[in-house]
């Protein structure tokens, strides 16, 4: 297939894609600059790059031109990188930091990558990493085709000019890109550790019409002085349940924007948007759902048919039944018309966008000495959707100080922060049920 | 509760010190809160704790989603859904 520096759309001379420090490139730079033939036809390259508009250049020079593109997020830790570009098979590494790798892996500094290898014709696998806040991310292996199939066309008149607040190199982050390089359109990529202000400052100078977050992020747009300089025409919402309030909050901050919100289905493979600016989506889906997707409540979870999968029942936790029904494990409500999304079946607790279980941050805190039973449950929150907390019954005789200071201390050492319990709450007992398992909250 | 503004930046430094770990920073009426260094992450839990603290959420209460950008538009905020004691 055509490579994606031979796919990107506007030729007219003005810049596609635009970066912090005033660095810009047209779409004749990205199809002209070739790679460096210290990059082979045949190198798997693990893709370690901070600086999100040399990422989104790499993809450029790199697809067509390489065998695979492991694509590894700046927030990953130097040994995550070194691990899954083992596991990867990969044969180098372009980073723009410095990174101790194992003796094998050759490292090319990304201000190295370009050269004269202007060949496009390898069939290159985009290997994306799950973004999960325990353990070791799991690798997918998609190709361009796969990953741009949703992008939506624009015509030449529209130009749409899409932000980046996201991670180019996680899957949101990379449908923006895509969907703006490829779909006619022109990326704004703003500095991450710039701040939310200077990032907001730069896309409303950048004339960004096109947005795409977090309820979470927007939330902290909203927050941010000099917001109301985005003259935007089109609000998108993934990654968690857009609330009623945040889309109408967004309706009064940019008036003129159409807001769609994305459900995505991880176990389905499925999603579809919905652009009526109400939260959940039309009850009338579940007769005639959008796409060639078909939708069913039952007890109170939604059931997805996509119209292809490859999936069978019981691979990685999957639940189908004999008409092809996929459990998504979304709780949901039905009332007035409308499906609204309530939370996770199995607890999970999703804190801005971050996934947490709540059985791992259970497992952290029953470590603790003096600890004798725990409770972790997602609580609503209106700032990150929702917040980690705990709830503690102590051994007999155990200090209610000393064990709050340990159980913080063992959470800062083996969690990530958003799956830190935000509030330690001490109780005399727990609820058992009929099985002997504690009862676990809902959110 | 003696005064809110006092009592709000209270539970500022106290969160402050467990999630940033530097010395709290001075909240004067235009400063904003998002420039102080506290994240998403870190203001939630600021909102949380003062939930805890003071019994309510006007983030909650409100019926239109309201976002103030400096400390005196956040205590404004708070003042406003005070309950009634």
């Amino acid at each position: 297939m055509t490579a994606l520096s031979k796919r990107i759309a506007g030729d007219d001379g003005d810049p596609v894609l635009q970066g912090s420090g005033g660095r810009t490139a047209t779409t004749a730079d990205l199809a002209a600059t070739g790679l460096s033939d210290r990059i082979a036809a045949d190198d798997r390259v693990a893709l370690a790059v901070a600086d999100p508009f040399e990422a989104v250049r790499a993809l450029a020079l790199l697809d067509g031109r390489v065998a695979a593109i492991l694509l590894l997020s700046r927030s990953l830790a130097p040994d995550l990188v070194a691990e899954l570009a083992d596991k990867a098979g990969c044969t180098l590494c372009i980073s723009d930091r410095t990174l101790a790798l194992p003796g094998d892996l050759c490292l090319v500094p990304s201000g190295e990558m370009a050269g004269d290898r202007t060949d496009a014709d390898a069939a290159t696998a985009w290997l994306m990493t799950t973004s999960g806040t325990t353990g070791t991310p799991k690798i997918i292996p998609h190709n361009l085709r796969s990953l741009s199939h949703s992008v939506y066309r624009f015509g030449p008149e529209t130009r749409p000019a899409w932000g980046l607040l996201y991670d180019p190199t996680r899957f949101a982050g990379l449908q923006v890109a895509l969907q703006a390089l490829v779909g006619g359109g022109r990326l704004i990529v703003t500095d991450p550790d710039a701040g939310i202000g200077a990032q907001v400052a730069a896309l409303a100078e950048g004339g960004c019409t096109h947005l795409s977050a977090t309820p979470t992020l927007w939330r902290r747009v909203l927050m941010t002085p000099g917001h109301d300089r985005l003259s935007l025409q089109q609000v998108t919402l993934g990654g968690e349940i857009a609330d009623q309030s945040t889309l109408d909050a967004l309706a009064r901050a940019f008036p003129d924007a159409r807001r769609t919100h994305i459900y995505a289905s991880t176990e389905a493979g499925v999603g579809f948007s919905v652009t009526d600016g109400k939260a959940g989506f039309p009850e009338t889906y579940l007769g005639n759902a959008p796409g060639r997707i078909r939708m069913d409540v039952r007890d109170g979870i939604l059931w997805l048919k996509p119209a292809e999968t490859a999936l069978t029942t019981g691979v990685d936790g999957v639940e189908i039944d004999a008409d092809g029904f996929v459990n998504s494990g979304d709780r949901v409500a039905v009332s007035d018309g409308r499906v609204t999304f309530l939370g996770r079946e199995n607890g999970l607790i999703n804190v801005g966008g971050a996934k947490v279980h709540p059985e791992t941050v259970e497992a952290v805190i029953r470590s603790v000495p003096g600890v004798a039973l725990v409770r972790v449950s997602g609580k609503a929150s209106p700032v990150m959707g929702a917040l980690v907390v705990a709830e503690i019954q102590l051994d007999a005789g155990a200090d209610k100080d000393e064990t709050r200071t340990r159980v913080q201390e063992a959470c800062r050492a083996k969690l990530n922060r958003e799956a830190m319990p935000a509030s330690l709450r001490f109780v005399e007992d727990f609820e058992i049920n009929a099985s002997g398992k504690l009862v676990r909250a809902r959110t | 509760m003696q005064n809110l503004e006092d009592e709000i930046r209270r539970v500022f430094g106290e969160v402050w010190k467990l999630e940033v770990g530097t010395e709290v920073p001075e909240l004067k009426p235009d400063t904003v809160l998002l420039e102080t260094g506290l994240d998403s992450l870190g203001f939630a839990i600021f909102v949380s704790a003062l939930d805890e603290e003071l019994g309510y959420d006007p983030f909650v209460l409100a019926d239109d989603a309201y976002y103030p950008q400096t400390f005196a538009e956040f205590v404004a905020f708070y003042e406003k859904y005070r309950p009634a004691a």
